[in-house]
């Protein structure tokens, strides 16, 4: 499966010359251009394992760090952005390839520890919201990710510990006054269990009928938080079932990993359907125009 | 998920099948940014047509078509991998960026490789041949045609040749640039004409190295150290700069510790987990304090000394009266450095003891993965600085940190030595204006004593050529340079081979101009890793109109105005030396396979490709190439990686024959020696029956060893004590020439042999991107000595060595050792008012100052310096230089020290600094050539002189080193030598 990752890790970097050469031999229908690049990757769906294990939300920190730390542990120099997709399906790619040969041996080990703690803790429930919101190359090129990783864990099993990552990550906890600590943690995927995008947010305020503030994901959902509190705490809530989405399929391969992500978006959804009480939630009126906010 | 379910494994084997089939045609599958590989090049499938947007076209997306042809840097020595954009539209190179083919550099480059389009564009670069008008270094010139040069200049050294004045002829190179070639064109013409820089270089760091392995520079392997131990500022200047960086910056990733010796705060200073600033040379005692902890601790690799040190021969030379047992060596040799405790050598480093015992105990972390190096730095400032490379590597000998990974490999194994068409047979004499005998042991010719040995009338010059070399500005002395080069009688016709003006070339009589990096053919390889590796220097335009289809014969016709090369031009120059063959010369300019035809260098360079580069002709097969297209498409070549530990390789039974083994297991052959395409270094001289040194004898197996007399590593140099200097046997300390004990009242060290990170000596200084980075060179002064002298940053400064002073502005700055200053030798370029440089009319140059060059007896000025600012010129930019500040000019007050070991000049200066006087000008040099001669004298009153001390009635031990050997009877002493002077 190493010259199948290889090429599918391809994807995750801007689409140049030779990306129509690889959907061909990938049977992708069509090449994706730079313009569907930038909407999925750029804006939406930022392919760094850190912005979904970590405490934060964000590229870098502890969880990136963890990353860098197995490259070293193989005796690799870690690469610049270690946590980035391309970077973990080529190196796993590698190990593979090496592993093959020795499966039981130590690079066998490396690759199993990669898929384990750095691919499969994020990237089934990443790529389930590729294919939920991208067009035509990057969904199929998702569900055929999807499915190259699921036939890895089926083939290695689910060790009996959660990886680092999952254990290490902070418990979820949104009763806070803290506006901003509120945000950050429905931002942050590995506390919230669900994984919120620009593109989700546009979605919000389209069914709440709400004003869209432009601007990067903590603004805009500040700005609709400010404008119906029970109302888009509620449709939060609702959100959250894209992660028992996403890991339907993966339930028999990952049970606990599954289960990590799915508790966690289900305490999130009953801690925010309280809250949307506790604020007066009243039924969304649909009818209602969309409050229009001048841009400054 | 999708019902449409792939056969995932079909679909892995679609993809596989795809990517062979594409890289079976040499193209490139995965394209584009790889972020585990760090490939951020153009695929070299679309090197012939290349699509950027113009970036002076933005917002608008205009294409631009371009031709990528590879190169190589010409800028340092590190000969990293460069690609030409060349406008497909106006056959321009329109820029350069890395070549990912470059095994050494991989693709990365410093500063100095892109603006190689700098100096192409250069406006004041030199396009035509020039012949002066009027006195030699009058500064007027007239453009003569290249066969008036070529005719003039071959019937001259015809005459010579005839004569038998083959002394007279001498090539006085900088940087080589190249494998070879020029030594083989002198030894054709029979001369000993080749004068190199490295005693103002690496001779020091050279001797150190060359006296315990027989090689005579390290290649270390960073990447893979635990503990990188550098003394120099290696990781911003310095020799295969970038390569190494690059790999040592690999080394920390993987968690290597740095250690950096330096006076300075240097850049690489800031990246070490250990800085040490010792007071100047005294870093000699400082590895003898870390070589004394692990010998006291055990820590050293027992094992490897056991098997690999000579510690035999020297118990037997030393004590004899002592069993020759391992066990007794090691009773001596953990008495022998016991004095270098780490008080001793804070007292004398004033770095304290506790940080040193720290470093010690980093160092013996550091097991066999120990990588060190030396290079410029202490072993090029300090007399005896060569003990300070020989100490280091001490401490790689004790570890057994020689040839395994993240160690220390001799570099002749890491460098690839290719065979070449023209084989003629070494010089048969021997030319005292290089070598001469007061310096039998010296790593290489005194060149920067040469206008002392005109002086005493050691010898004349009829016809000197000057090739990436410029005395008088990067020697010390420059003066005395200045009085040789004007001197008819001492040098009879001067012809300077460079690219662009410099100081040395004002004094010519002939200025040729020759090819930047993209404008010249050379090989190049270097030890850069534990690898071997070869590089192509291509003129890219030659190279773009060839791949179009065109047919260039010369490469003249696609170079600028009428540059050259210099390969075309020794071809050239070598016909009409000899134009009917008679003197035996011509047969070597011939091609291989077309004789009585002139050899090209398509012949030249197609014939070492194709039989002189193991796995070079396969490769290129595999591609459908020949070995030169090969070269021509791709720049560079990996022979191998991963070379390994040459000396303990098993001698086979092929090589041995008639074996004779002497009683300290050097094991002779007259099997004749194996054909090896790395270096093996000079060999070590035949037992008396003339068989051949094939190994040596290791526990009773025959291994290769070391190219040393022994075959093993010279802890003990018999050859030193056989040369008269028996008490520097071992490895030991020196106090150097600026040791506290040295120096007056008021002296103070001051410190010239660093680089500017950016900059390369002269050759740099018309690139102007680099000039606009770093332009200057202040006085590094502590705040606490600039107090004591009431100086604040700016403040002009007046510098006294012992035979002149220099004016400069202070920089007060905590990032030196206090009671120590120092100043960077890359600037203060001038000219002579009045110097026109062929052009017509005299008038602001790129980086340069108008000077007047004061002479009265033998008192030398440079004063009345024009300001530097913005000019006009062909180059728009030049109208905005926003400095004007250009630096100063320091070398010409240095008087020579040449160390009477290794021969190098010993850089460091005793200096008085104080404030600037009122009639103190910022840029004045001053100096006196008299005293210059008396300080000659009394440096060479130290040496020990070949005719005193030769054990063996040679003029020097025929296994070290020497640029273009001449034939053995040539090494024999004179039997009439002349009174060498200032012999003691």
């Amino acid at each position: 499966m190493t010259e199948l990752l290889r090429a599918l890790a391809a994807f995750a970097e801007e689409p140049g010359t030779g990306h129509e050469q690889l959907a061909r031999s990938l049977q992708l229908p069509g090449t994706p251009d730079a313009a569907a690049f930038t909407e999925v990757f750029v804006f939406n769906l930022y392919p760094y394992a850190s912005v979904y294990l970590g405490a934060e939300g964000q590229l870098g920190g502890e969880a990136r760090d963890r990353v860098a730390g197995f490259f070293r542990a193989v005796g690799a120099v870690p690469p610049p952005e270690p946590d980035h997709l391309a970077t973990l399906l080529v190196a796993y790619a590698q190990l593979g390839t090496d592993a093959d040969a020795d499966e039981a041996g130590p690079r066998g080990h490396a690759a199993r520890t990669l898929l384990h703690e750095h691919l499969l803790p994020w990237l089934p429930l990443y790529l389930a919201r590729i294919t939920e919101l991208a067009s035509a190359p990057y969904a199929e090129w998702g569900l055929l990710l999807g499915r190259v990783l699921l036939s890895e864990a089926c083939r290695f099993g689910e060790p009996p510990r959660l990886p680092l990552h999952l254990r290490a990550a902070p418990p979820p906890d949104l009763r806070t006054d803290d506006l901003d600590g509120f945000v950050d943690t429905l931002l942050a995927p590995a506390r919230s269990g669900m994984v919120l995008t620009g593109s989700d947010l546009v979605r919000a305020a389209r069914d709440l009928r709400l004003g869209l503030r432009i601007g990067e994901r903590r603004f805009v959902l500040r700005a609709l938080l400010s404008q119906q509190p029970p109302a888009t705490l509620e449709w939060l809530a609702a959100h959250t079932v894209t992660t028992s989405r996403a890991w339907c399929s993966w339930a028999a391969a990952l049970p606990g990993t599954a289960a990590w992500w799915t508790g966690r978006a289900e305490h999130t959804n009953v801690q925010l359907r309280e809250l949307a009480k506790e604020a007066g939630a009243q039924p969304h009126d649909h009818t209602r125009e969309p409050i229009v906010v001048p841009r400054p | 998920m999708s019902s449409h379910e792939p056969d995932l494994e079909a679909l892995n084997a679609r993809v596989s099948a795809a990517r062979a089939e594409t890289e079976a045609r040499g193209e490139t599958f995965y394209q584009g940014p790889s972020r585990v590989h760090l490939a951020m090049f153009p695929p070299k499938e679309r090197w012939d047509d290349w699509v950027e947007y113009d970036s002076r076209a933005w917002p608008r997306k205009v294409e631009k078509r371009f031709m990528l042809v590879p190169t190589t840097c010409f800028n340092c020595e590190a000969a990293c991998g460069l690609l030409a954009y060349v406008d497909r539209d106006s056959l321009q190179v329109r820029k350069f960026e890395g070549n990912p083919e470059a095994p050494g550099s991989r693709g990365r480059n410093c500063a100095k490789g892109p603006a190689t389009i700098n100096q192409v564009t250069d406006p004041d670069r030199i396009l035509h041949p020039l012949k002066r008008a009027g006195e030699r270094g009058g500064g007027r010139w007239e453009r003569v045609s290249w066969d008036e040069v070529l005719d003039d200049l071959a019937a001259r050294l015809r005459k010579a040749l005839v004569e038998e004045r083959r002394d007279e002829i001498t090539y006085h190179v900088g940087r080589p640039g190249e494998l070879g070639f020029t030594e083989d064109v002198l030894a054709a013409w029979g001369v000993d004409g080749h004068n190199s820089h490295t005693n103002v270089c690496s001779s020091g760091a050279r001797a150190g190295f060359q006296f315990w392995c027989g090689q005579d520079r390290p290649s270390p392997d960073h990447a893979n150290a635990e503990v990188i131990l550098l003394i120099s500022s290696h990781l911003e200047a310095g020799h295969y700069f970038n390569p190494h960086a690059q790999r040592i910056m690999e080394g920390k990733e993987k968690g290597a510790k740095l250690i950096v010796m330096d006076v300075r705060l240097s850049n690489t200073a800031t990246h070490a987990t250990h800085w040490l600033a010792p007071w100047p040379g005294s870093e000699a005692a400082i590895c003898l304090a870390i070589a004394n902890h692990l010998i006291a601790t055990g820590a050293y690799n027992r094992e490897f000394v056991r098997r690999w040190w000579n510690w035999e021969e020297y118990l037997r030379a030393e004590h004899p009266e002592r069993e020759p047992s391992f066990e007794v060596f090691e009773e001596v040799l953990a008495t022998l450095y016991a004095e270098y405790t780490f008080d001793f050598a804070a007292a004398e480093s004033g770095v304290d003891a506790d940080t040193l015992a720290a470093v010690a105990e980093t160092v013996a972390g550091a097991g066999t993965r120990l990588s060190t190096h030396n290079w410029r730095s202490a072993a090029a400032g300090n007399e005896g600085g060569w003990q300070v490379a020989r100490t280091l590597f001490l401490l790689n000998a004790l570890l057994g940190a020689v040839a395994v990974p993240g160690g220390f490999y001799p570099n002749g194994w890491n460098l690839l030595s290719p065979k070449t068409p023209v084989n003629p047979d070494p010089p048969a004499v021997w030319n005292e204006l290089h070598l001469p005998l007061e310096y039998p042991l010296a790593m290489y010719e005194l060149s920067f004593l040469l206008p002392h040995l005109l002086a005493e009338g050691r010898g004349r010059i009829d016809t000197y050529f000057t090739r990436v070399y410029n005395p008088v500005w990067t020697n010390p002395d420059g003066f005395s340079w200045i009085e040789a080069l004007t001197d008819e009688e001492k040098v009879g016709c001067h012809v300077a081979l460079t690219p662009t003006w410099n100081e040395t070339a004002y004094f010519a009589d002939y200025v040729l101009p020759m090819g930047h990096a993209s404008e010249r053919h050379d090989i190049v390889s270097y030890e850069q890793y534990d690898g071997q590796w070869i590089g192509f220097r291509q003129p890219v335009l030659r190279a773009a109109r060839e791949r179009l289809g065109e047919t260039v014969t010369d490469t003249r016709q696609t170079n600028p105005g009428e540059v050259w090369e210099e390969n075309e031009f020794w071809i050239e120059l070598s016909w009409r030396i000899d134009p009917d063959g008679a003197l035996g010369i011509r047969r070597h300019f011939e091609a291989p396979d077309r004789p009585g035809e002139k050899m090209t260098v398509d012949d030249y360079y197609g014939w070492v490709f194709a039989h002189g580069v193991p796995g070079l002709p396969e490769a290129a097969a595999a591609e459908g190439l020949s070995p030169l297209a090969y070269m021509r498409r791709y720049g560079g070549f990996e022979v191998t990686k991963g070379v390994g530990e040459i000396h303990e390789e098993v001698v086979g039974d092929a090589e041995l024959e008639d074996v004779a083994v002497s009683d300290l297991g050097r094991v002779y052959s007259r099997a004749p020696k194996p054909d090896v395409s790395y270096s093996t270094g000079a060999a070590p001289d035949p037992d008396d029956q003339g068989r051949r040194a094939a190994g040596v004898e290791i526990d009773g197996v025959v291994r290769r060893g070391f190219p040393t007399p022994s075959g093993k590593l010279e802890f003990y140099s018999s050859t030193l004590v056989d040369w008269g200097w028996a008490e520097y046997a071992l490895p030991t300390y020196i106090r150097s020439h600026v040791h506290p004990d040295h120096l007056e009242e008021g002296e103070v060290p001051l410190i010239s042999t660093f680089r500017l990170p950016v900059q390369i000596h002269t050759r740099s200084s018309n690139a102007k991107w680099l000039d606009e980075l770093a332009h200057t060179n202040p006085l590094w002064i502590h705040p606490s000595h600039a107090r004591r002298l009431d100086l604040a940053t700016g403040d002009l400064v007046r510098v006294e060595t012992h035979a002149g002073h220099y004016v400069v502005k202070a920089w007060v700055t905590e990032g030196i050792r206090p009671g120590v200053v120092a100043c960077s030798h890359h600037m203060g370029r001038w000219k002579p008012h009045g110097e026109t440089q062929g052009q017509r009319e005299t008038g602001p140059r790129m980086q340069t100052s108008d000077v007047t060059l004061e002479h009265d007896a033998n008192r030398w000025g440079l004063t009345g310096r024009s300001e530097h600012g913005a000019f006009r010129s062909a180059d728009a930019d030049t109208t905005r230089i926003w400095w004007s500040d250009i630096g100063v000019h320091q070398n010409m007050t240095f008087p020579v020290h040449p160390d009477p070991i290794s021969g190098q000049h010993c850089w460091h200066q005793a200096v008085r600094i104080r404030k600037a006087e009122p009639t103190d000008a910022y840029g004045d040099v001053v100096a006196d050539t008299e005293k210059m001669r008396a300080i000659y004298r009394e440096w060479l009153a130290k040496t020990r002189s070949a005719d005193l001390v030769s054990p063996s009635g040679e003029r020097r031990p025929h296994w070290l080193k020497r640029p273009l050997r001449p034939q053995r009877q040539a090494w024999t002493l004179p039997t009439d030598p002349r009174e060498p002077s200032g012999r003691p």
